[in-house]
């Protein structure tokens, strides 16, 4: 690596903006830069809103213009800690299994109604997927369409119970959702997209 | 962009070649457990050379902290992509697993049809990357040091989302009376004291305690007499004694159960008042009863007495001395004095015997001498507490904490005196060679002739006062050993070095001298006799007459036992007396002596021609005293290798050896995958590339395994690296290793470690025998390839690392690239690509067919909707536009051409396959059956430019080449996989591999299918 100068290029902990070639204003804190690959790393609040989370924009500058520093770094950037790499590597394997289980269900022509329930389900219990149309839980428990909590049919326990409060919650919050849906639409709009 | 696609991998351990990878190059030291076998303290990250991205840890940390989030990657023609990100190449390459195109229009999601499998985009077509809601502490490791339960670690770790947990110091209020607490800390007892527990109950409950302090239920009491009988007994005992408490692992114990320092004073972040300043409460921890006893007992004579205080006062003194150790601020001379005594009191003991059991006849006339020379030597006599002072201070840590020493050197430092427990580190192992030489020297009148073995005796005289003698004069020397081991501890494992730091030590003026001498070295050796080092040597031979008594007691044990002892013993007085030049010295000329010298002997051979050089390479020099030993044994190799290393110059080097030796096992464990994979021979010669630093790594891998290598080789420039990299940082430690050591002296050991992990009985006899077969002529040829490699730069050289990193890689290799597998099985499949090997070969080409791998990325969403059809026609490609993609950014557009029309091969091939049709037959026999070893093997020796690989058995697997050895190894496993029925599922499965070329505004794709 081309260690740059002090002071030269992007240095760790500065605030940067920039305009990608795509017309997208970005800005954030640089975590990272490499100069020969022309890669910018930024962190920025979540877009969620959630405090402990942040949103990481990598960023080609080959592609970016106006390249703005805001403010440069304050203090000296903190030692990397090292990671877990099992984990990530758990992670990546999850995220990708859920996109796949997802995108079956889309493609099985699932309802949107359907796919919003697995996914509420899923945060729960991971343990579920589909079959067809109909959502597994726990190979126990069949959600069958348009799967509402009469839908779900399985031995009685506490098993099924516990499925029939969370799809019972479910389509409650989604009819409160709606509701506030209709006072602020955009709003809402943004989380639904953000969910699916 | 380039896009490749395979067929469905649900290899879960996908993402942990990434990760390690990345994990690796964030260098914050967490590591896989598989590193763990080598050095974990290792500058061995710093040695290797990361290309790229990898080389910037922040990058590579922020990148591989976000493996396993979704994202949205924006391309350079707007359109968008998400998936989960995967791993990162050197070129800052991405991999989005489970990827989609991102339609413009909100939707719930993809349909399974528009998911690749994974997506490899190059650096130069990413716009932007946003990673959402993000938790960067995700994978953050706590390691076992932090307690969960620090304040930092409790602040830390919020469940749920709570802002910053703010700590208030905890007050117990008015109503608590603060009485209660001081009296907990200011309470001096040790807990209630037995006879009042039994007073207590016999009051309150009316229980009489059958207690019976002489325990004569359970024993029975020791029979006291004069007899010899008895007393060589209780020597025996006390020597017992004496060893397992100046264990390393005994001390260990004991300082653990007696560091002073409260959980709370170790961990917590709170600063308390002057409450904790009061120490009294430590004299009133536990005490074991062994140390108790010591005290207020006396097992006999009045001579126990002498090794007791040395070890009563250690064991007591270093245990509690604690709170010393860790802070730096305790004065240095108490270290030693607490420290020193105790660990070194056993050692002492021994030294005596040592000095005895050769020289007892001289110590009569030495003794004399000490007398003499020890009043005179006031100064030596002062000398020891400035050298601990001095240069004590460093080690005196190790000394005074019976903690085992936080540094991994300094626990061999340490624990070399007791010479049996670190025997296992080469260190020692010559250490106590030395050590024994100089102690016969130190016994011998000798000593006078030659400076250095005055220089020896000197430790044990300066510790010597005649006063000490008073029970024992062995004790005396012990202190001064004691007192001397922290010095000399470094000494020892470094003999080189040993010269100016222990010079530091002694004297002032001795340390110009010492300077002198050091910088003179060569000249001088033994010239420099300061004169304190003419009374040192009188000392010692008076420690060997005073412990007559000693030597009776200890003869029988010591003649067993003392081999190790002695050389401990011999270390601690010698490398303590030491001076550090002239110790060194003196041992190297008496190793020569010695059959045991050989070890030693490559040191003594370097002080003495660049004593300027070998101080200077500290490391180096240690790297060779060790890492020679193992590996010189084994190989033969000494000369050659010390060259070697001495050219490379990296004094990492040699700290990596032993790493290597760690390496092949994990290794070989991955390799059973490859057969999946046909072997491609040529790898090893594409390695001169040094354009890509990790990539030369990457390539030795993937001639092991034939599969992955020939689309490895294809995507490999960017698509397939990253995976690389993630491979090649877990491996790096390992890597690093190797670069140092020429490659056969690497892959030796590796062998037969590997012999032992594989999983294949076939595959490893076919190794075992590479090794030994092969030994021969790869020595001689070493000298060429590390000359190769070497200079190159330390990446890229290697065959061993490639050896090495096979394993790796293969494993890796099908997880990650399960999909390049698969469609190198593809391209496998059809006779009429070129086979894997010859894609291989020619480094060139390499871009070439990169490009071909790289899919458009319009036309990726359409083909891969049935990634799993394996039998589409191959003629699919020109799907969208017909133009090639010029844009390959990299590879040259015009290449394109060529190589889409042949969908998955490569252009490369295509030439190779004229050359070699018979070949490609042969390989794609290979693929399916198992017959082919011989084949592979001439193709590969073709390929391979490596004379090695020629010249040894083209037929035999077993040709010293590693490549050559991979290959082979191979085979063997191909056929017991039942590579057949596998490989065939794969061409099924195969891919297609689309070769996309988006320019800014046109995409182009070209889909090859078979």
């Amino acid at each position: 690596m081309a260690a740059p100068g002090p002071g030269e290029y992007f240095s760790v902990g500065s605030h940067v903006s920039c305009l990608t070639c795509l017309g997208q204003q970005l800005q954030g804190e640089v975590v990272a830069f490499d100069y020969q690959s022309k890669m910018l790393t930024l962190k920025c609040a979540s877009s969620s809103g959630k405090p402990n989370l942040n949103d990481v924009i990598l960023i080609n500058l080959a592609y970016v213009s106006d390249v703005d520093i805001i403010h440069d770094r304050t203090e000296t950037p903190p030692p990397l800690a090292s990671l877990n790499v099992s984990k990530l590597a758990n992670r990546a394997r999850t995220e990708k299994e859920d996109k796949l289980s997802q995108a079956y269900a889309i493609s099985a022509g699932v309802s949107v109604e359907g796919q919003q329930l697995f996914q509420t389900i899923h945060k729960t219990i991971k343990d579920c997927k589909w079959q067809e149309k109909n959502i597994i839980v726990m190979d126990d428990v069949v959600i069958s369409p348009p799967y509402q909590v009469d839908n779900c049919r399985g031995k009685e326990g506490s098993a099924l119970s516990h499925v029939r409060k969370i799809v019972e919650k479910h389509f409650r919050d989604v009819e409160s959702q709606k509701s506030m849906q209709r006072s602020q639409a955009q709003q809402t709009q943004k989380d639904s997209t953000l969910s699916s | 962009m380039s896009m490749k696609a395979g067929g469905n991998r649900g290899k879960p351990g996908g993402g942990n070649a990434a990760g390690a990878a990345a994990s690796g190059a964030g260098g914050s030291g967490g590591g896989r457990p598989n590193l763990g076998r080598g050095r974990h303290s290792g500058k061995g990250p710093a040695a290797v050379i990361f290309n790229g991205v990898y080389a910037n840890m922040r990058m590579v940390h922020v990148l591989t902290s976000v493996v396993g989030t979704k994202c949205e990657l924006k391309v350079k023609n707007g359109a968008v992509y998400e998936g989960v990100f995967k791993t990162y190449g050197p070129e800052c390459d991405l991999v989005l697993d489970a990827a989609h195109r991102k339609s413009p229009e909100p939707s719930l999601g993809p349909r399974k049809e528009d998911i690749v499998d994974s997506i490899i985009f190059k650096a130069s077509d990413v716009v932007v990357v946003t990673f959402k809601d993000v938790d960067l502490n995700f994978a953050r490791k706590v390691s076992s040091d932090t307690d969960n339960f620090t304040d930092a670690s409790v602040s830390g770790r919020i469940n749920g989302e709570h802002k910053e947990k703010d700590l208030e110091p905890w007050d117990g209020g008015d109503t608590h009376n603060s009485d209660s607490l001081e009296s907990l800390d200011t309470d001096v007892s040790n807990g209630w004291d037995p006879n009042d527990m039994f007073k207590y109950n016999e009051e309150k409950y009316g229980v009489l305690s059958t207690y019976d302090s002489s325990l004569s239920t359970y024993t029975v009491p020791l029979e006291r007499d004069d007899s010899e009988e008895f007393q060589k007994r209780e020597a025996r005992a006390a020597q017992l004694a004496e060893e397992i408490e100046a264990s390393a692992t005994y001390k260990a114990r004991v300082a653990l159960e007696n560091d002073e320092r409260s959980e709370e004073e170790k961990y917590t972040a709170v600063v308390r008042g002057e409450r904790e300043t009061h120490m009294l409460s430590r004299e009133n921890k536990y005490i074991p009863p062994g140390q108790r006893n010591r005290e207020a007992m006396s097992w006999g004579a009045g001579r126990q007495n002498s090794p007791r205080l040395g070890q009563s006062s250690a064991g007591a003194s270093a245990s509690r001395p604690g709170p010393h150790d860790y802070s730096p601020n305790s004065g240095p001379d108490q270290r030693v004095v607490n420290g020193g005594p105790p660990r070194m009191s056993p050692k002492s003991q021994r030294t005596p015997r040592a000095h005895r059991v050769p020289p007892s006849r001289i110590s009569s006339v030495s003794t004399g001498v000490d007398l003499g020379s020890h009043n005179p030597p006031g100064e030596v006599s002062a000398a020891p507490p400035t050298r601990s002072s001095s240069s004590g201070g460093t080690w005196s840590s190790v000394v005074s904490g019976a903690h085992r020493p936080r540094s991994p050197r300094q626990n061999n430092m340490g624990r070399a005196s007791p010479g049996s427990s670190s025997l296992s580190s080469p260190q020692t192992g010559t250490a106590p060679v030395e050590t024994v030489a100089t102690l016969t020297l130190a016994s011998s009148p000798a000593a006078a002739a030659s400076p250095a073995p005055n220089m020896v005796a000197s430790p044990s005289g300066d510790a010597k006062e005649c006063r000490v003698q008073e029970t024992r004069q062995s004790s005396p020397s012990a202190n001064n050993d004691n007192m001397k081991p922290l010095d000399n501890s470094p000494s020892i494992t470094r003999p080189l070095c040993k010269g100016p730091p222990s010079m530091a030590p002694d004297h002032r003026k001795q340390i110009d001298n010492l300077k002198q001498f050091s910088v003179d070295f060569r000249l001088q050796p033994s010239s420099n006799p300061d004169p304190a080092f003419d009374q040192m040597m009188t000392k010692p031979v008076r420690d060997p007459s005073d412990k007559p008594k000693d030597l009776a007691l200890d003869k029988a044990s010591a003649v067993g036992r003392d081999g190790p002892e002695q050389g401990a013993a011999g270390l601690a007085a010698g490398s303590s007396g030491a001076v550090p030049a002239s110790s060194s010295s003196a041992t190297a000329t008496s190793k020569p002596g010695s059959p045991a010298a050989p070890s030693p002997s490559p040191s003594a051979p370097d002080q003495k021609r660049g004593g300027q050089d070998v101080i200077s390479q500290g490391v180096q020099t240690t790297a060779t005293m060790g890492g020679p030993k193992h590996e010189e044994k084994e190989e033969k190799k000494e000369a050659v290798q010390d060259q070697v290393r001495k050219s490379t110059l990296n004094p990492n080097a040699n700290e990596f050896k032993p790493r290597f030796n760690a390496q092949p096992k994990p290794a070989n464990t991955p390799t059973p995958p490859r057969p999946q994979g046909q072997p491609s021979p040529s790898i090893v010669v594409q390695q001169p590339p040094a354009v890509y630093g990790c990539f030369p790594q990457m390539y030795p891998l993937t001639p092991v395994s034939p599969g992955v290598q020939p689309i490895f080789w294809p995507s490999s420039e960017k698509s397939i690296i990253w995976k690389s990299p993630a491979v090649y940082q877990v491996q790096m430690p390992h890597m690093a290793v190797s670069q140092s050591k020429p490659y056969r002296t690497g892959k030796v050991p590796n062998m037969p470690q590997q012999r032992s992990d594989q999983h294949h009985p076939p595959g490893t006899p076919t190794m075992m025998h590479p090794a030994t077969a092969a030994g021969p002529p790869i020595v001689a040829q070493n000298p060429v390839y590390s000359a190769q490699y070497f200079t190159c730069s330390p990446q890229q050289f290697t065959s061993q690392p490639l050896v090495q990193q096979m394993p790796h890689y293969q494993s890796q290799a099908q997880h990650m690239f399960s999909p390049v597998m698969q469609s190198s099985a593809r391209m496998m499949g059809p006779p009429t690509h070129g086979q894997p090997g010859l894609v291989s070969s020619s480094t060139t080409q390499y871009p070439e067919q990169t490009h071909t791998m790289y899919v458009s990325q319009g036309p990726m969403p359409q083909q891969y909707p049935h990634p799993n059809a394996t039998l589409h026609p191959h003629p699919q490609h020109p799907q969208p536009s017909a133009t090639p993609t010029g844009q390959s950014h990299q590879g040259g557009p015009p290449q394109h051409g060529g190589p889409q029309s042949h969908p998955a091969a490569s252009p490369v091939q295509h030439p190779q396959h004229q050359q070699a049709a018979a070949a490609a037959a042969a390989a794609a026999a290979q693929a399916l059956h198992l017959s082919n070893a011989p084949p592979q093997q001439q193709l590969y020796s073709a390929l391979a430019p490596t004379p090695p690989s020629m010249t040894p058995n083209p037929q035999s697997p077993q040709a010293s080449f590693p490549s050559a050895q991979q290959t082979v190894y191979i085979h063997p496993q191909q056929v017991q996989h039942g590579y057949n029925p596998s490989h065939m599922a794969h061409v099924q499965q195969v891919g297609r591999c689309l070769n996309v070329c988006e320019r800014p505004g046109i995409r182009t794709s070209n889909l090859s299918a078979f």
